[in-house]
């Protein structure tokens, strides 16, 4: 018989024993393992999209240097996993006529941030009306720390005498423009670049040139 | 039977099962996805309905170190939120705006499309006049329209009934909180009078 010869076929993995045994329960064996490959498969797509929620953020970054961006989220043609992503941190991206924004969580040679050394962040930054430097951690907490400064914004940072400047983070305090970290937690900047022209053809960021983290003296 | 044999015997019983696993966990990670937006208890827009009523304009807390607001939010951006339900009618949002202030504004659908985006340089001669409406008030709205001038307002069509209005405005420095919160809560946002009354 050619149909029963193929489901014998099937179970030569099984025992000869259970096979003869447990022959006449064939269709319930065959539903029961239909239901195991349900619930398998169920159980697989679920854990790939808590790994993709959880990782953050999907397609359309856009990177340059240590910096990377998202400028699709905040726009119409934002990605299923960016919204599912936004839906689960309650965040909402700047829009794509607000501002760009980047997060950066290595340094220019590519090391990831090390809480234990000191960082300078300097320019140039692309144009923009105005931008803002903030540390944060690695889940985009503010830094709690004594001296209560969280960012800085383009406005009041001290320049020097040709327009330049230079951020110092660090655990200890700086003189000049200092942007605190814990000592003990891993943390990221975050850069946002408001009404700025570049927004629009963010695609093409290859020849824009965006702030330098170099790292300084580690403890 | 050679190892081979049984490898590819064992392929030919069980390869279907797995081909099925692998295709419901592809239509279950899809599906899910895609349904996060609609099934999600917290997201922007619950937390925008916890914290602010409707139609008018509300502060958020801003951003701290204990947490208690989505994360990656600027310190220094000042953000007030208005909620609305077009089911109630359209809503107008005013504002008279210097461009010596950076302000900002986003317009959410209910399930976390970020529709449309502006700043303070869409205002003509520093004001800005908005109407939020969907496309059977637009219809409404431009039935009422005089023939020979053209409508002041920028009208934007809304995708959902329900969602929010985000307007943030940067302080420059920490000293400047106070002002730009008054500035933001100065942003007028309300039910507009229905048309043709």
């Amino acid at each position: 018989m050619a149909c029963n010869s193929r489901a014998a076929r099937a179970n030569e993995i099984l025992p000869d024993w259970i096979w003869l045994r447990y022959r006449r329960h064939w269709p319930v064996l065959s539903l029961l393992k239909t239901l195991a490959a349900v619930v398998l498969g169920a159980a697989l797509g679920l854990a790939a999209t808590f790994a993709a929620v959880e990782r953050g953020f999907g397609f359309g970054a856009v990177r340059a240097g240590p910096w990377t961006g998202w400028p699709k989220t905040g726009s119409r043609d934002a990605d299923p996993y960016a919204r599912a992503v936004l839906s689960r941190t309650g965040e909402t991206p700047l829009g794509s006529a607000e501002g760009l924004g980047f997060v950066a969580r290595g340094d220019s040679s590519g090391a990831l941030l090390d809480p234990r050394c000191d960082y300078s962040v300097r320019g140039p930054v692309p144009a923009a009306r105005w931008w803002t430097l903030s540390a944060m951690t690695p889940e985009g907490r503010l830094i709690e720390n004594p001296a209560r400064i969280y960012g800085f914004t383009s406005a009041e940072i001290v320049r020097g005498a040709n327009g330049g400047f230079d951020i110092a983070v660090s655990r200890a305090a700086r003189p000049g423009n200092w942007l605190p970290v814990a000592p003990d937690r891993p943390f990221v900047l975050a850069l946002r670049l408001y009404d700025t022209t570049i927004s629009a053809t963010a695609s093409a960021l290859d020849g824009i040139s965006m702030p330098v983290i170099s790292r300084g003296r580690c403890e | 039977m050679t190892r081979r044999e049984a490898i590819l015997d064992w392929i030919a019983a069980n390869g279907p099962w797995a081909a099925g696993v692998l295709i419901v966990a592809g239509i279950v990670h899809i599906v899910s996805i895609l349904a996060m937006p609609r099934l999600a208890p917290r997201d922007a827009f619950a937390r925008m309905e916890r914290l602010a009523p409707a139609h008018r304009m509300t502060l958020l807390p801003a951003a701290s170190p204990e947490g208690g607001s989505p994360p990656f939010e600027d310190p220094a951006l000042v953000q007030g939120v208005c909620r609305y339900d077009l089911a109630a009618g359209p809503v107008r949002l005013r504002a008279e705006l210097s461009s010596d202030v950076l302000t900002l504004f986003s317009f959410h659908a209910r399930f976390g499309q970020l529709y449309y985006s502006m700043t303070d340089r869409s205002a003509t001669r520093g004001k800005l006049d908005v109407l939020l409406v969907t496309p059977a008030q637009l219809e409404a709205v431009e039935a009422n329209d005089s023939e020979d001038e053209l409508p002041q307002e920028l009208r934007i069509l809304a995708p959902t009934l329900q969602g929010f209005i985000l307007a943030r405005a940067l302080a420059e420095r920490a000293g400047d909180l106070d002002e730009t919160r008054k500035r933001v809560m100065a942003i007028g946002c309300a039910l507009a009078p229905a048309a043709g009354n």
